[in-house]
């Protein structure tokens, strides 16, 4: 009966061809704007790392003193201090943490073909590889002894290693950074992610950094931050050092915690780690506070997916009901139209339900194709996002996900906007059309 | 198998009231054949209609089958009408989408019944009224009195117990008329009960039995018999059956 109900909308559509067209624009039309902005919004809310997202934390420490405000909904600094995040990093608890700062480079070779660039780098702990589940595809991370020694050694990334040495096997090989000669030591796979959620202070959506180095470096080669400093009071800073041993913060740390024990474990750590460090007279605060927030926490904490997003999502969703609005029109005036056919049916031994369904049947199938063609309108649509966005340009994508969820949410749509139409259609009395023609 | 008791159907426009039906009383028995004639607008198309469970009636009881149609559900009158009761409408109610087998065929998908039967007894439909060589065709392809035919076969396809028939020769000629009531005369002999509506008062004369519905009640001539059919209308006053 179910093929037998296609077949019949399938002629019912070609009987009025004008004005079913119009009706499966119109779905496609509001499915198409809907889910460019419903796929911009699900790849920025997506969890960038589902496998591990509850057992990476980033950890905020409030070294202020009490009173102070900062723009977090809880009033604790997102960063840390040098002297915390080293603290933090050397600490022997837990098994995987690292302490983490962007800065920028720039690339030379010996070699005069390449020309020189800048690269966004990331000065980091050996353990930023495993937390971020980042593979290698030649060499390794630098070891502990290189960490600790504070040796210029790099790991670079796919692209990095294909604009400089054409995809080879660099490990071993030479590159300039700033002047400085750094010995490569790995090269990870090309890290792809849609959010930058390990540090999202220059913009969520920015691609990961493409040179890795040892965030001992820091000191002796007076490596600058390119990211936000804050500051909550006033202090003298002339060189290097007096600004590694302020109170701004600066760096970015995460640990891995896999088990509620661990997280337990290390909460204890560090309210242990602020009350010594508040006897040392550095802030005045009556009860230590500090953050552990999972990546989705994390996330949520920073409005990674802003109010505007929502609102834009909100508008899109709001457009496709007018869309509705229209088709429910057309529908009633097409269903209408039927009603002395509906009247024979129902004479010879049609039920309301089959009536019924027999309509939603018709109905869904517009949604279908409505859908699909609202697919390509809303890949135009993220072509235009990509187009006229960079920071939204890895996000303007659709996947599988969201590639079924266009038809399901057109079909869904139109039964919705059919069901009143298919009611009152089923409703006839049968009698009415057929005393004489 | 039918009893009806003081039926009344008032219809409520915004300006009038018809009273279509009144006191309308009537009993069928399994297969019989029964004729109704006349004037136009008495009200025999409601009485079909209400007979056929198409409509709800105002007043009265409606017995069919032991079962008073009065306390069935809209479902249950659907099934019903779908296991039970074949129409041929006094317009011809042909879907114009569909093809005259597909026609055919949907009072037999409504009912269930599987498609190689399906195909077996519309075409066993059609050959009787001699348009199997058009079940391609499209209703508005063919002159009215095929379109009559067609919707003729519809109601025959579903061997209904109970046949109601509203004009099913208007719109054809004698010749074609005469076959359609041999037609409808042998499944009769097939155990079919059958009401039908005709203006035809030759067709009328051969079912054996006759009732006239004037101004919405019924006048039960089933005693006199056709022969004096004619006789008896004069003497009421109302005009012999028009042809
Ligand atoms: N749906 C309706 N609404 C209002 N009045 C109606 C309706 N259907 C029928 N009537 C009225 O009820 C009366 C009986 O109508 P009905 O169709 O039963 O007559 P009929 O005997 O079948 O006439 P004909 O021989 O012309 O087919 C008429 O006066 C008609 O106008
Ligand atoms: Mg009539």
């Amino acid at each position: 009966m179910f093929l037998h109900y296609i077949d019949l909308s399938w002629r019912s559509m070609k009987r009025t061809p004008l004005v079913s067209m119009l009706m499966i624009l119109a779905i496609a039309v509001g499915i198409g704007i809907t889910m460019t902005s419903l796929s911009v919004y699900h790849m920025m809310s997506m969890d960038p790392i589902p496998h591990k997202s509850d057992k990476l934390f980033s950890v905020q420490l409030n070294t202020t003193d009490d009173g102070n405000n900062w723009w977090t909904e809880d009033d604790v600094p997102l960063q840390l201090t040098y002297k915390d995040a080293m603290a933090l990093h050397n600490a022997d608890t837990p098994e995987r943490k690292t302490a983490s700062v962007r800065a920028l480079f720039t690339v030379q070779m010996d070699d005069k073909e390449v020309k020189p660039f800048l690269a966004s780098t990331r000065v980091t702990g050996r353990d930023f590889f495993p937390i971020f589940d980042l593979e290698f595809v030649y060499g390794d991370a630098w070891t502990s002894e290189q960490e600790a020694s504070a040796t210029p050694v790099v790991v670079l990334d796919e692209e990095t290693n294909d604009r400089l040495f054409a995809g080879e096997n660099s490990v071993g090989k030479q590159v300039y950074l700033d002047d400085t000669a750094f010995r490569i030591v790995g090269v990870i796979k090309q890290w792809r992610i849609h959010t930058k959620y390990y540090d999202l202070n220059n913009g969520a959506f920015n691609s990961p950094e493409s040179i890795f180095m040892p965030i001992t470096l820091i000191a002796p080669l007076e490596i600058q931050n390119m990211g936000n400093t804050n500051g909550w009071k006033y202090e003298e800073i002339n060189t290097f050092q007096e600004r590694l041993q302020s109170e701004m913060f600066w760096l970015q740390f995460w640990v891995e915690l896999n088990t509620p024990e661990e997280l337990k474990n290390y909460s204890d750590y560090l309210q242990a780690y602020l009350s010594e460090q508040g006897t040392k007279g550095r802030f005045e605060r009556k009860t230590p506070q500090f953050n552990l927030k999972d990546v989705n926490e994390w996330m949520q904490y920073n409005k990674v997916v802003s109010a505007d997003n929502k609102v834009l999502v909100g508008l899109s969703f709001l457009f496709l009901a007018v869309c509705l609005a229209n088709i429910l029109g057309l529908l009633l005036g097409k269903f209408l139209r039927r009603a002395p056919e509906v009247g024979v049916r129902r004479a010879l031994g049609a039920s309301k339900r089959q009536i019924f369904i027999q309509h939603l049947v018709e109905v869904s199938m517009l949604g279908l194709l409505g859908g699909v063609i609202g697919i390509a309108i809303a890949q135009l649509g993220l072509w235009g996002v990509r187009f006229t966005s960079n920071e939204y340009a890895s996000l303007a994508t659709m996947d599988i996900k969201m590639l079924l969820a266009a038809p399901a949410i057109a079909i869904s749509a139109c039964i919705l906007a059919g069901i009143y139409p298919a009611w009152l259609v089923c409703r006839t009395q049968p009698a009415i059309y057929l005393k004489t023609q | 198998m039918l009893s009806m008791k003081n039926i009344s159907k008032v219809y409520q426009t915004e300006k009038v009231q018809t009273h279509a039906l009144r006191d309308f009383n009537l009993n069928v028995d399994e297969g019989e054949f029964i004729a109704v004639t006349g004037p136009s607008g008495s009200g025999k198309t409601t009485f079909l209609n209400i007979a056929g469970m198409l409509e709800p009636f105002t007043g009265g009881d409606f017995m069919l089958d032991d079962v008073n149609v009065g306390t069935l559900s809209d479902n249950q009158r659907a099934d019903l009408r779908n296991q039970k009761i074949g129409f041929i409408f006094q317009g011809f109610n042909l879907i114009p989408d569909l093809n005259l087998y597909e026609n055919i065929e949907v009072p037999l998908r409504y009912r269930g019944i599987k498609s190689a039967e399906r195909k077996r007894r519309i075409e066993e439909c059609l050959e009787k009224v001699g348009l199997a060589s058009r079940a391609k065709h499209l209703p508005q392809q063919l002159s009215g009195g095929q379109q009559q035919r067609v919707a003729i076969a519809r109601a025959l396809a579903g061997k209904p117990r109970f046949l109601l028939a509203d004009e099913p020769t208007g719109n054809l000629d004698s010749l074609m008329a005469r076959q359609v009531m041999e037609l409808l005369e042998e499944i009769n002999r097939e155990g079919s009960t059958i009401i039908m509506v005709t203006h035809d008062s030759e067709l009328a004369r051969r079912a054996p039995r006759n009732i006239q519905v004037v101004d919405g009640q019924l006048a039960d001539f089933t005693l006199y018999q056709n022969k004096a059919m004619d006789e008896i209308a004069a003497k009421a006053g109302q005009p012999a059956i028009e042809a």
